[in-house]
């Protein structure tokens, strides 16, 4: 066969393999095992090793995975089989030769922990199938096997049948969807979205009150993180300026709420509702101070002026010079949180309320500075600053505004959140949150709400639910921004402009035409 | 002569030790569709950027209606009423066409944050009023049904008339075009000369005009002023420019004059002994 069908496929099978040994080395693959394992409703204790069949499921599919991607794909099905058959038997040779070395660390009963925390002997065990020294063997079958597998099944899902039931659902799925819009009264219509609106109303009234406390802190801290990103979407992806301090103008909101609402170290209880203005105002006031000496900064440059900002907060908040005034390093405690029409409400239900209605607010408010005369200018200063001042619009006063707007948001999410923890401290505001919250952005979708609510709940909601890999999420974090950069590089739900001239022409049809299904006809 | 719109006086800008314009006087009258031409590098695009506020101008005056704006910010230019457009074209290009023409409108418009949130009165007035505007000029500029496209995916032709359509939006009373033809074929320059005229005469603006397009030059330019080196070397009509000498060697070198004559007379025997 053809040279230059072997060597891509020796090299997939190659990298793949030391894609593997590295899971190996951090332990990964157990992990994964693990979580097969539960999905398959099998109890693991925590510290435990899964059962060694799931350890073959997890070596089979990713088998199969790389014999899916070995497989071209404008070529024959043969030559699919032989590309992957190619890839399985590297990958199967290279995981091979590592398995002598880790059989020997077994034989031996060397223990490398001191160097590879991860790599315990029973992990081992567990991923030569504790086979010994037939192992290599095995994993070369295995792979090569599931590799053919994972090409077959390329085959058979690529094929025309296939492609042709895909359309056919498809289509089928498209013509009940007009057959439902031609059958929906018009009173569903007219007043659906109010319905909608109704029931996720009352979604949100009623569930935080029945799921518990913990499902309520994980969706409260999605909430939170939206509100952040919707403020840090006014800064970056409306008016384009790269912010990494974003933190700050959270401690900002935070600390003033901690510092006027909490017994040490003032003692000056303001109560929570005034502390959270004045959060408000003391973000927007940083943003100010931050804001005029950066403003004719871009790119780059503001990116690492910010982000010194950021750390500066953060740092004088620890520093012991200002340990009277702050807490210092271990920040404030006993917070109080708030209290309306003379009862406490800051149970975790009220909590939940407080930061949804929070969230829709910043929504609406966000929706309608998009659409309108400030937020094209934001938009135009992102898109080319120069030629967006010759045509008129003022620079500074524009950029100034987007970032007191998203300083206020960022300050109003930190009050609460500080409030809601009874705590605060300069750990809560590390330069990771600022990172967090511009993840949420490019993982979601720049300028686009639903994109932030998926991303905050990807970025946020889902580590808290899947704990398990609480030790990988970086790992995952990482490699989930590298996929997305390369797969979907404007986020998850990415933005759209608005349809002004279509919308316009249908609204003067609808002028034309009076009393036709007008609200008064 | 009518009254000047704008008087460029005695201007100079100097680049490290490049002067790239030296000295420059102009006076456009108004309703004048005046051209200015000369090689390139000759500072051209340079005298606009001082005139639209890009750069400031190491030396002399520029008057609009009799009062200085060197050395104003670009806003406040486009807020007096002079706008431009590039001679790369530079829209907002992850913006539809529409949006492009509704930032134009922006120095126009009075409306603030507040107002949006709130959706006031005021707000709901002159939105619809700006959106119903934009929507007249795109249609105005030959753009209907390309509205909502964005700008970066329409052909090239409309990309320029896009960037003239947000130019007028601002309501100029001075229009500065960079080279609005350049990269059209035969046809399209045609269609863009006769809209370049059609502002004029229908909108009344008065429009100075980059172009190396020397058939649109002397089609439609009223005066043109020759640079060459940062100096002006020649004004006057069409007719004046074509047969100034100095022109000539500016564009053929030195020699050229010559050369233009022997060429026209072998032209003309050709012509002749067909």
């Amino acid at each position: 066969m053809n040279k230059n069908l072997v060597s891509p496929s020796l090299r997939r099978g190659l990298t793949f393999g030391i894609v593997m040994i590295i899971f190996v080395l951090i332990d990964l693959d157990v992990m994964v095992a693990t979580m097969l394992s539960k999905l398959f409703g099998a109890n693991v204790i925590r510290g435990g090793l899964p059962d060694v069949r799931f350890m073959v499921l997890f070596l089979t599919l990713f088998g199969m995975f790389v014999g899916w991607s070995a497989s071209s794909n404008d070529v024959k099905p043969t030559t699919k089989l032989f590309q992957a058959l190619i890839a399985g038997l590297t990958l199967g040779v290279v995981i091979g030769l590592f398995d002598l070395i880790l059989n020997q660390l077994i034989v031996t009963g060397t223990d490398v922990r001191t160097y590879l925390a991860a790599l315990a002997p029973g992990s081992i065990r567990l991923f030569l199938f504790d086979k010994g020294a037939i192992s290599p063997l095995l994993h070369l079958g295995l792979f090569t096997v599931a590799s053919l597998l994972g090409s077959l099944m390329k085959i058979l899902l690529k094929s025309e049948i296939a492609s042709r039931l895909f359309t056919s659902v498809i289509s089928g799925y498209r013509g009940l969807q007009t057959k439902v819009q031609a059958n929906t009264p018009d009173w569903i219509k007219k007043y659906g979205k109010f319905l909608l609106f109704l029931i996720f109303g009352l979604m949100a009234f009623f569930l935080p009150r029945v799921w518990g406390s913990y499902n309520n802190y994980v969706v409260g801290l999605v909430g939170l993180y939206v509100i952040l990103g919707i403020g840090l979407n006014i800064i970056v992806g409306l008016s384009g300026q790269l912010m990494l301090g974003f933190a700050a103008f959270f401690a900002m909101g935070a600390y003033s709420v901690a510092l006027l609402n909490a017994p040490l170290p003032h003692g000056i209880m303001l109560g929570f509702w005034p502390s959270l203005l004045i959060g408000i105002l003391m973000a927007v006031v940083a943003a100010v101070l931050l804001g005029l000496p950066v403003m004719g900064m871009r790119g780059d440059y503001l990116a690492i002026v910010t982000l010194g900002f950021g750390e500066i907060i953060r740092i004088l908040l620890k520093s012991d010079l200002l340990t009277s005034f702050t807490g210092g390093p271990r920040g404030i405690q006993d917070i109080k949180g708030p209290t309306l029409f003379g009862q406490s409400f800051s149970s975790d239900i009220d909590y939940t309320y407080i930061i949804l209605v929070v969230m829709v607010l910043a929504i609406f408010i966000y929706k309608r500075l998009e659409r309108s005369r400030t937020g094209r200018a934001w938009l135009a200063i992102k898109e080319d600053t120069k030629v967006a001042q010759a045509t008129g619009v003022n620079i500074m006063t524009n950029k100034l505004l987007a970032l007191c707007l998203g300083a206020a948001f960022a300050g109003l999410a930190g009050g609460i959140f500080a409030a809601r923890n009874q705590f605060t401290g300069p750990n809560d505001h590390q330069l990771m949150v600022s990172m967090n919250i511009l993840s949420i952005l490019i993982v979601g979708g720049v300028n686009s709400i639903p994109g932030i609510i998926l991303g905050a709940f990807t970025l946020k909601g889902l580590p808290e639910i899947l704990r398990e890999i609480e030790n990988y999420r970086l790992l995952v974090f990482g490699g989930l921004l590298v996929f997305m950069m390369l797969s979907r590089p404007e986020g998850l739900w990415p933005a759209t402009r608005p349809n002004i001239e279509k919308d316009e022409g249908s609204k003067q049809k609808g002028d034309a035409a009076p009393g036709e299904g007008g609200p008064n006809g | 002569m009518a009254d000047p719109i704008i008087q460029v006086k005695n201007v100079s800008k100097i680049f490290g030790g490049l002067t790239a314009v030296n000295q420059v006087d102009l006076e456009v009258p108004e309703k004048y569709i005046y051209s200015i031409i000369g090689p390139n590098g000759a500072g051209k695009t340079t005298l606009f950027n001082c005139i639209s506020g890009f750069y400031i101008p190491e030396q002399g005056e520029i008057l609009f209606y009799g009062d200085p704006i060197q050395g104003l910010s670009t806003n406040l230019v486009a807020w007096l009423g002079i706008s431009r457009t590039y001679q790369n074209i530079r829209l907002f290009s992850n913006l539809t066409a529409v949006e492009n023409i509704l930032i134009g409108l922006h120095p126009n418009l009075k409306t603030n944050w507040l107002d949006a949130i709130i959706h006031t009165k005021r707000f709901q007035k002159e939105e619809g009023g700006s959106i119903k505007e934009a929507l007249r000029l795109l249609d105005y500029v030959g753009l209907k049904g390309y509205g909502d496209f964005l700008a970066k995916n329409l052909p090239y032709g409309l990309q320029r008339r896009l960037e003239i359509g947000r130019a007028l939006a601002n309501q100029p009373k001075l229009l500065l075009l960079d080279e609005p033809t350049a990269g059209m074929n035969m046809n399209e320059t045609a269609e863009a000369t006769h809209f370049i005229k059609r502002l004029r005469d229908e909108l009344g603006i008065t429009i100075i005009l980059i172009e190396h397009d020397m058939k649109v030059v002397m089609g439609i330019s009223d005066r043109i002023s020759v640079l060459d080196y940062g100096t002006k070397i020649a004004e006057g009509n069409a007719a004046e420019i074509q047969a100034n000498p100095r022109v000539i060697e500016a564009y053929l070198g030195p020699g050229g004059a010559a050369l233009s004559e022997k060429y026209k007379k072998q032209r003309l025997n050709y012509a002749q002994s067909q």
